[in-house]
């Protein structure tokens, strides 16, 4: 009988790991596209279900799914899988690619602001909606392609983001500058996102509890396209404005939902996203200790 | 003869490690016996005031806050796992509270204490509060 391969245990002694580790609270910052200085808490997993919805001008809507796992490597290091659909209404749903995404803190202290290196290697495939960020002139005509022909087309890229987060009064204000090169010969594409966020209640009350404002996080973040290196402009390219709420439960649990509106002709007229969250403590912990 | 020999030798060496542990604990820390990562503090922090302090509401919330956030690596009882500090211990201890809060803001990136800026600083304060209860 052929042993099994040792991708299949290692599966299973993560899902072990996972069935094993108890629930801890993240100190997450709500935003869907923008990212934050606050990395994962070292050895902890968290596994993010997000989903995003666009209204179409011209073709079908569409909805795109995607799976993240977020790892926390070390303090100043957090690395994390993604994982792609999209169905698009009328026509197919599909698997559109992964990624692979990395981020650094280069400085050890806090300051007023704070940067954060964010490396990505993505492959997907042309027909990916999930919108992660807009770069280049990314539109909305260019979702509009039909999956049967958008599916056949492969990217694979290199995006790179400078982070630079501050917090200040309870308050999250964080800035990120995108660059992503696609591997072929096509030029940089540059974009753009800026996110701000608050709890609702500052301090925590006594008692456990779960409809309390402290567990309620509030925001807005705004993001879209500026051109290529051949051409910078904010013309032509999507942009969007989204308010967030995120509801955070004492239990590792967190629930995010955005409205997006888009803000020109080239934009969609509304990405509604929403995702549930949940933090596995002590994973990385506990995945050497079944191999020890 | 063995019956007290042995016993001797081994009160013997635990002496010694206990004073190498203290040796150890003393060079980590400053002269005030505060570990020196905590102390790295600048002067100003450590004059901070805990606008908590001594209030049984705010002890309940860092106590709450603490089981959250830090009782995964520093355990429910505070006295440390694996690489985290005992919490309990004079290093941790002799510090002000300006000093613990300026530390879980910064952490110690380096040797895996993450920073816990993410939380406003009225949190930061009330888990301090928890934090002074444990000596």
């Amino acid at each position: 009988m052929p042993r099994p391969p040792h991708f299949v245990f290692a599966l299973l002694a993560a899902a072990c790991a996972l069935c094993l580790a108890p629930a801890s609270r993240a100190q997450d910052t709500p935003y869907f596209v923008a990212y934050s200085h606050h990395l994962e808490e070292p050895g902890n997993l968290e596994v993010e279900f997000y989903t995003n919805y666009a209204t179409q001008k011209a073709g079908n809507d569409f909805i795109a799914p995607w799976l993240e796992f977020e790892y926390g490597a070390t303090a100043w290091w957090t690395t994390e899988l993604y994982l792609d659909w999209q169905a698009t209404f009328g026509q197919s749903a599909l698997y559109t690619g992964m990624r692979w995404e990395n981020r650094f803190r280069p400085l050890m202290r806090e300051h007023w602001i704070n940067p954060v290196l964010y490396v990505e290697f993505e492959n997907t495939s042309g027909a990916d909606k999930t919108l992660k960020e807009v770069v280049g002139f990314d539109n909305q005509s260019s979702d509009a392609v039909p999956n049967s022909i958008a599916n056949h087309e492969h990217d694979h890229e290199l995006e790179t983001k400078l982070i630079l987060s501050s917090d200040y009064k309870g308050w999250n204000i964080s800035e990120n500058f995108i660059g992503e090169k696609n591997l072929g010969h096509r030029p940089w594409e540059f974009g753009y996102a800026v996110g701000l966020s608050r709890p609702l209640a500052l301090a925590a009350s006594p008692e456990a509890c779960n409809f309390c404002r402290e567990n309620f996080v509030a925001g807005i973040e705004f993001y879209g396209g500026l051109g290529t290196s051949k051409h910078l402009t904010t013309s032509t390219t999507s942009h969007y404005a989204a308010p967030i709420l995120q509801w955070q439960l004492p239990r590792g649990v967190s629930f995010s939902v955005s409205p997006g509106f888009g803000l020109n002709d080239d934009s969609h007229r509304l990405l509604l996203r929403w995702g549930v969250t949940y933090e596995f403590d002590g994973f990385g912990y506990r995945v050497r200790k079944l191999f020890q | 003869m063995n019956r007290i020999l042995i016993p001797a030798l081994l009160l013997l060496a635990s002496v010694a490690a206990a004073a190498a542990g203290a040796d150890r604990e003393k060079s980590r820390a400053d002269d005030r016996g505060v570990l020196l990562p905590i102390a790295q503090a600048p002067l100003a922090a450590r004059e901070w005031h805990n606008p908590y302090e001594g209030q049984p509401d705010a002890l309940a919330a860092g106590k709450k806050l603490f089981l959250q956030h830090c009782a995964e690596c520093h355990g429910t009882d505070a006295r440390g796992k694996g690489h985290a500090v005992n919490l309990h211990l004079p290093g941790v201890q002799r510090a002000t509270p300006g000093e613990l809060v300026w530390f879980l803001r910064n952490g110690n990136l380096w040797r895996g204490m993450p920073s816990w800026s993410g939380l406003p600083v009225e949190r930061r304060w009330q888990i301090v509060t928890y934090l002074k209860t444990l000596r």
